[in-house]
């Protein structure tokens, strides 16, 4: 076989496979091995079933899992997660563990959805939840750094802050917990921008097939706004994180603030930087995801729902890169667009409580294989400058 | 060995001053916690709309332009006045107390302060571990919903047989209890000790999960509903599984035997942590993991240990919630475990202090109902001074920087510092 000349397109398939291979497996644990072969196994095994016999159960989960709205509904239930993931990535690679998240989310829907009401117009209610959270943001950090309080604790009270005043504030103002209804974000086809309306009314004309939309893949093209700014956030994170002097401050903070400290770089400074930068992030977040609904409802753990936790799993999982949260992300998301879709299609006759339950379960599973992630040394702590003394 | 003694000694007396420092805190905490929750009163009393102003600020107030006449230069009036809110949450809490103390406005104080003292106990016992259990809720719906679902199937064959029913029903609802919740906890416990998952996040998730499978099971004719009612809940337990109702009017839900009881676990719960070989490992694990790995203490069967003893404080809330409260189980579980969290924090997680916090919260939570009915104030209200208060005892190095300025708390030694980087783990 080997001997053989080869097409050079099969080598490079096969020295594709070998990195997949190497990148998958190689230098985990058993059971990370089994879960991983299990997940493909699943996959390949779903992808068949759609080609093969698309009347059986699998073959309909594989239509679900394909449909074009699954993959809108991933990108659109993303933009909450993916923002607080990353201004996650970039508090706790500083040093301090921002574990209020969620309450960020939380205030940054109300008041974006109260801004708008106010304003008439998303963008400013977009600028209002940034801001909420931002300064929210901003207590946490000067409780933190300045006053050296538990960050875990810091973070919940934080949340529970949110979880109380978000409800408060929309019982005062419109005298219910959920908010009234106000306008949402258009769509890009909406917005008439030239070149991408175009492309999504339009047919497409492929070789060989009928003029058809594109199909999954089409959503790409038919998102909102905030799904687009998530992508730009996501590129823009990692340029800074990994190219530029702030980036590396903030490396640098969260695992050596002494080495930094000596370099003539104040590490309170940096720190309180990256901790309002995840708030101004998880702020654009939240106030998306209440501005997609156009409302914003306060029942119980709000509409917000775990996303802020389930974001720092995504960064935890994703290796606290953008791109890799933004993966583990859409992983997550993917899980919730599915249950949704499996829900609207009542395909299968299965009981929506239990359904729900499926994107928190995936949460702890992934924690538990491959929770073993390293956190910045000095994550968590204190640091105190010796000329302050 | 008298070199122990004295290392004893010494940190004894040095928990002892930190005690009446925490004390100092939390005291500051709250009062400075009152005070911005006025601050929010009265701005969101500017946010809405109202006839005539309930609170008015004037400057010079009333009390100078009565006598010298004229009048105020500056005028605000506002929607809420924060004085007659923080009158109605926490006097109304006690009801006409003086007068009747069995009054029902009381009894839901009471019934309240019971519930916390289970889940302020369950959140300080995993604390002292330095453990973040933030599951506390889901465990009480797990225990609570355990012990509606597994008593309507005993009780109705024992219903007949009067107090001897009761004996063997009630601790048999609170071990159901108990079992549950300290099951649901060691699964977090298990992945923290033996998968290194944050529980943070797992006990979060299980909160969720626990909230869905508790609706998914009460809201079908087929699996635990009651088939007579519309709303998601089980069939009534009949009353001799319920706690007897002495003193206080049959319709008020509170059992002055279920708070004799939640006390005594208090108390046992102190002991164990003070004066038993495991209290000693687990504390130790929790302040110096290290240390207590050396000293022979398998650190990851402690995690295990202390997050179930957790959720099974935890479950016996949910089972006393449905045993004393309800008399079934019911979805929309209030938020009982995110106060115990609350009720810890302030207590500095120290299980006598716990039964002092809870009373506060159960003033706080009984009284928020006499907001909502005698103002136009939200009731949620509660929720925003909850995370406040954690908040502010978060900080104390605020406090103390505020103590060492005016100089009124100026001590030699800083105990507490070690502990404010210990992470949660306190004392």
């Amino acid at each position: 076989m080997s001997d053989q000349p080869q097409p050079p397109v099969f080598g490079t398939v096969r020295r594709a496979a070998a990195s997949a291979y190497d990148w998958l497996f190689v230098g985990r644990s058993r059971l990370q091995q089994a879960v991983i072969s299990l997940v493909l196994l699943a996959a390949v095994g779903l992808t068949v079933a759609g080609v093969f016999a698309p009347q059986s159960d699998a073959g309909r989960l594989f239509a679900v899992l394909t449909a074009d709205s699954t993959l809108g509904a991933t990108l659109r239930l993303s933009v909450p997660i993916a923002f607080a993931a990353l201004g996650g990535i970039f508090a706790e690679k500083s040093g301090v563990i921002n574990i209020g998240l969620e309450g960020l989310l939380i205030i940054a829907a109300f008041v974006g959805v109260w801004g708008t009401d106010a304003t008439g117009s998303v963008w400013l209610g977009l600028l209002g939840g940034v801001l909420a959270s931002t300064l929210l943001a901003g207590l946490f950090a000067v409780v933190c750094i300045e006053f050296r309080a538990d960050q875990i604790i810091a973070g919940l009270a934080v949340w529970l802050i949110a979880l109380g005043l978000a409800p408060f504030l929309s019982s005062v103002i419109y005298g219910s917990k959920n908010t009234v209804s106000v306008d949402t974000f258009p769509t890009l086809p909406q917005l008439g921008v030239p070149f991408v309306s175009d492309f999504v009314t339009a047919p497409l004309p492929v070789v060989g097939v009928a003029p058809v939309d594109i199909p999954f893949f089409g959503a790409l093209f038919d998102a909102s706004p905030p799904v687009y700014l998530m992508l730009l956030a996501v590129a823009l994170s990692w340029y800074v994180l990994h190219r530029t002097a702030f980036g590396r401050w903030v490396e640098a903070s969260g695992e050596n603030p002494k080495a930094l400290d000596t370099a003539g770089v104040n590490v309170h400074r940096v720190r309180y930087a990256a901790v309002l930068l995840s708030g101004v992030l998880a702020g654009v977040g939240g106030a998306a995801l209440a501005l997609g609904v156009g409302q914003f409802t306060g029942n119980g753990p709000t509409m917000v729902n775990g996303k802020g936790f389930i974001a720092i799993v995504a960064y935890l999982f994703g290796n606290y890169n953008p791109v890799g949260a933004l993966a583990s992300t859409m992983l997550f998301a993917g899980l919730d667009a599915t249950q949704l879709t499996l829900q609207a299609r009542d395909v299968f006759q299965v009981p929506t409580e239990l359904v729900r339950t499926i994107p928190y379960v995936t949460v702890i599973v992934v924690l538990a294989v491959f929770g073993r992630t390293r956190i910045p040394s000095a994550g968590g702590e204190h640091y105190e400058s010796g000329e302050d003394d | 060995m008298s070199a122990a003694d004295r290392a004893h000694d010494l940190l004894g007396r040095l928990v002892h001053a930190s005690a009446f420092e925490r004390f100092l805190i939390s005291t500051s905490a709250l009062l400075l916690s009152v005070f911005i929750g006025a601050l929010i009163i009265l701005g969101a009393g500017r946010m809405t709309d109202c006839a005539s102003a309930a609170y008015t600020i004037a400057v010079p107030g009333k009390f100078v332009t009565q006598f010298v006449g004229g009048s105020a230069v500056f005028s605000m009036g506002f929607c809420y006045d924060p004085f007659a809110v923080y009158d109605l949450l926490f006097l109304g809490a006690l009801g006409d107390v003086l007068s009747n103390p069995l009054n029902g406005q009381f009894a839901t104080t009471l019934a309240e302060t019971t519930i916390l003292m289970f889940t302020g106990v369950a959140v300080a016992v995993a604390f002292r571990a330095d453990i973040f259990n933030i599951g506390v809720q889901g465990q009480l719906v797990v225990g609570a919903l355990t012990t509606g679902v597994v008593l309507a199937f005993v009780a109705p064959a024992l219903a007949g047989l009067g107090l001897l029913a009761t004996v063997v029903l009630l601790p048999l609802g609170l071990l159901l209890g108990a079992v549950a919740g300290g099951a649901y906890a060691a699964i977090p416990g298990a992945l923290k000790a033996y998968a290194d998952a944050n529980e943070v996040i797992t006990t979060i998730m299980l909160n969720f999960v626990a909230t869905s499978i508790a609706l998914f099971l009460v809201s079908r004719e087929k699996f635990f509903k009651d088939p007579a009612s519309f709303a998601n809940q089980t069939v009534p337990l009949p009353d001799v599984a319920l706690f007897p109702k002495f003193l206080f009017r049959p319709r008020d839900d509170v059992s002055l035997l279920a708070f004799a009881f939640a006390v005594v676990v208090l108390v046992g719960i102190w002991y164990l942590l003070q004066h038993t070989p495991f209290g000693y490992d687990l504390r130790t694990s929790g302040l110096q993991p290290d240390a207590a790995e050396y000293g022979g203490v398998d650190a990851d069967r402690t995690i295990v240990s202390s997050m179930t003893l957790s959720g099974a404080l935890a479950g016996i809330g949910g089972a006393v919630y449905v045993l004393m409260v309800l008399g079934n189980f019911q979805t929309g579980v209030p938020d009982y475990g995110f106060d115990g969290i609350t009720v810890s924090i302030l207590a500095g997680n120290n299980p006598l202090g716990v039964g002092f916090a809870a009373l506060l919260f159960g003033v706080l939570k009984s009284g928020s109902i006499v907001v909502q009915v005698g103002s136009d104030v939200p009731p949620t209200l509660v929720g925003v001074l909850r995370g406040l208060i954690i908040l502010f005892v978060a900080m104390p190095e605020f406090f103390r920087m505020i103590g060492r300025k005016f100089g009124s708390f100026d001590r030699p030694s800083e105990p507490a510092v070690a502990d404010a980087t210990g992470g949660g783990s306190d004392e």
